[in-house]
């Protein structure tokens, strides 16, 4: 009877000890606990219409929607619909993934608006289970816009699947919402305590660069200007060069030692001096943009793979290249090659694979960021 | 008889020790131009390489782990791509993955290196034999020196491929990036030591 007893209690131990290791959710960042609300002074935000680089339909309207209603629960004033479109047809604005000075400045001064909400959609798939990923960021206005915040979400509705699959997530609706409300928590909490991203901070050790170069010319603890520009892509994924630039705006802005220049600048300086990239940037080139946006460095590189799957079998991949060029040497001062695949160092009933792109992407550059800085 | 019989054991004995000596060789598979002072090369180009493999992105892909993997040994400054296709452009080379000695020489003036490497992706993928599978690199550079447009150093290597462990467990063999590190780790050994 006493033997049974322990028997039974084992068992239990065993469901609870399994339910609790597989509630734990893979790959998905989390913010574990509702942040306070922002301070309440009367900011304008103009949000712009969503910048699909999914490649796929997606419900951009209803995501840009659900923004404002909650940047207005949040206590923000939103630039209304009529005012935004009325400003957009006066300055021709068709691109909405970034905006440079004289549109920052006619924000400010025309339409008294303090900041500029960007959102770039990375992945939307609604095939059982559904996943989302997207990059949103907050750009101040006035003569010199910069990065207000900057951060992003990517979810896998079988992130955490849980017992008999109690934590399943089979409707994009709800994780859509899942997805806002961690990206508005960042946003809360960036705004009231200017601590930036997710989570993050120390990524893994198998995301870092497998081969890399750091020049003895980064001085360490010292802050860099960077400038991201769009890197080559020669994957079969479209629009991934653009992805790149801005997981590495999100990641290497995390950092204290880099000052990461808005990508609508670094666009503007490219129409501007009319470069066209054969391979990558040359060094006058790097020259021009590095003198005309103030910049420490060029960021430049290229994507070879960035793959996502669609429904619960497969495997994200990415993989890419990237370099850094100084303006004071004119030459490169970190190269790596960095690859990952989602079930990267996963033995045991899928425990820390990851689902997306999105959240190995980020870790790949956030781990480059950080070799860099120290 | 036995004075017959001793002279065959000495002669077995010689041949065995030439087959053994003949097994101990190896096959080279680069050339090191022997009156060319590596110590003057301080910065190279590496020029886009020629993609044999039915996927064309490999090529890329290799070229992109040699530069790093040259640029992490210390011993070499690699110019930027971008900086070699604006070098091309000026210099007006036709096929840049197969430059001529005289836009070699051209081409190390305008973007002042000492040295260009080029090569060929000859194989990159799955290989099967049998039921068993594996990946494979193929890979083949040389570098011509910029003031004469002569090849200094030629060399090539192939990793990967099907083994007796494949044939016999099965597994699909190492990684693709994997296979290209060592192949192209085989390469910057034979042009440093």
């Amino acid at each position: 009877m006493i033997s049974s007893t322990n028997f039974l209690s084992k068992v239990a131990w065993v469901f609870i000890f399994g339910f609790l290791s597989f509630s734990i959710p893979s790959g998905a960042q989390e913010v574990k606990k509702e942040d306070s609300v922002i301070p309440k002074g009367r900011i304008t935000i103009a949000v712009f219409p969503v910048e699909n680089l999914s490649g796929t339909l997606a419900p951009s309207k209803e995501i840009r929607q659900i923004f404002i209603e909650k940047l207005r629960a949040n206590g923000f004033d939103v630039l209304d619909e009529g005012t935004l479109e009325l400003f957009m047809a006066k300055y021709r604005i068709r691109y909405t993934g970034g905006i440079n000075r004289e549109i920052a400045k006619a924000f400010k001064q025309e339409v008294g608006t303090d900041g500029v909400l960007m959102t770039t959609l990375e992945l939307y798939n609604d095939t059982n289970p559904p996943k989302i990923s997207f990059i949103s960021r907050l750009v101040s206005t006035g003569d010199s816009p910069t990065i207000s915040w900057i951060d992003g979400v990517g979810l896998s509705g079988d992130d955490s699947r849980g017992l008999l699959d109690l934590g399943l997530i089979e409707d994009p609706k709800i994780l859509l919402d899942k997805a806002m409300k961690l990206v508005f928590d960042s946003l809360n909490r960036s705004l009231s305590t200017g601590t930036m991203g997710i989570g993050g901070g120390n990524p893994k050790r198998k995301f870092r660069p497998k081969i890399f170069y750091r020049s003895p010319i980064l001085e360490p603890g010292r802050k860099y200007t960077v400038a991201i520009v769009p890197f080559f892509n020669y994957s079969l994924r479209k629009y991934a060069g653009d992805l790149m630039v801005l997981h590495f705006a999100k990641e290497l802005k995390r950092f204290k030692t880099f000052d990461v220049i808005e990508p609508g600048m670094v666009r503007q300086v490219f129409l501007q001096v009319r470069i066209i990239m054969d391979q990558g940037i040359s060094l006058a080139d790097a020259e021009s943009v590095m003198s005309l946006l103030n910049a420490d460095l060029i960021l430049t590189g290229g994507v070879t793979d960035y793959e996502d799957y669609q429904g619960g079998v497969g495997k994200p991949k990415v993989s890419f290249s990237a370099q850094l060029i100084e303006r004071k040497s004119r030459g490169v001062v970190w190269s790596s090659t960095s690859y990952n695949q989602g079930d990267d160092g996963v033995f045991f009933f899928e425990q820390g694979k990851i689902r997306t792109a999105y959240v190995m992407a980020s870790q790949m550059a956030e781990a480059i960021g950080k070799m860099i800085g120290k | 008889m036995k004075r017959i019989s001793k002279l065959n054991s000495l002669k077995l004995l010689f041949l065995l020790a030439f087959l053994l000596l003949i097994a101990c060789a190896s096959h080279r598979s680069s050339y090191l131009d022997p009156n060319m002072d590596f110590g003057t090369i301080k910065s190279v180009a590496v020029m886009p390489l020629t993609g044999l493999a039915r996927d064309q992105v490999v090529a890329e892909r290799v070229r992109d782990v040699f530069i790093n993997k040259l640029l992490a040994t210390g011993a070499v400054y690699v110019l930027p791509v971008g900086e070699v296709a604006r070098g091309v452009a000026r210099a007006e080379i036709s096929n840049p993955t197969t430059p001529s000695s005289e836009e070699v020489v051209k081409l190390g003036g305008i973007i002042k290196v000492q040295a260009v490497i080029t090569g060929a992706v000859m194989e990159y993928g799955e290989v099967r034999s049998g039921t068993a599978a594996a990946n494979v690199v193929s890979v083949a550079l040389q570098m011509m020196e910029a003031q004469t447009g002569r090849v200094v150093w030629s060399a090539s290597s192939a990793k990967g491929g099907v083994t007796i462990w494949d044939r016999l467990f099965g597994g699909g063999g190492q990684p693709m990036n994997t296979v290209t590190e060592k192949a192209v780790n085989d390469l910057i050994n034979k042009l440093l030591k």
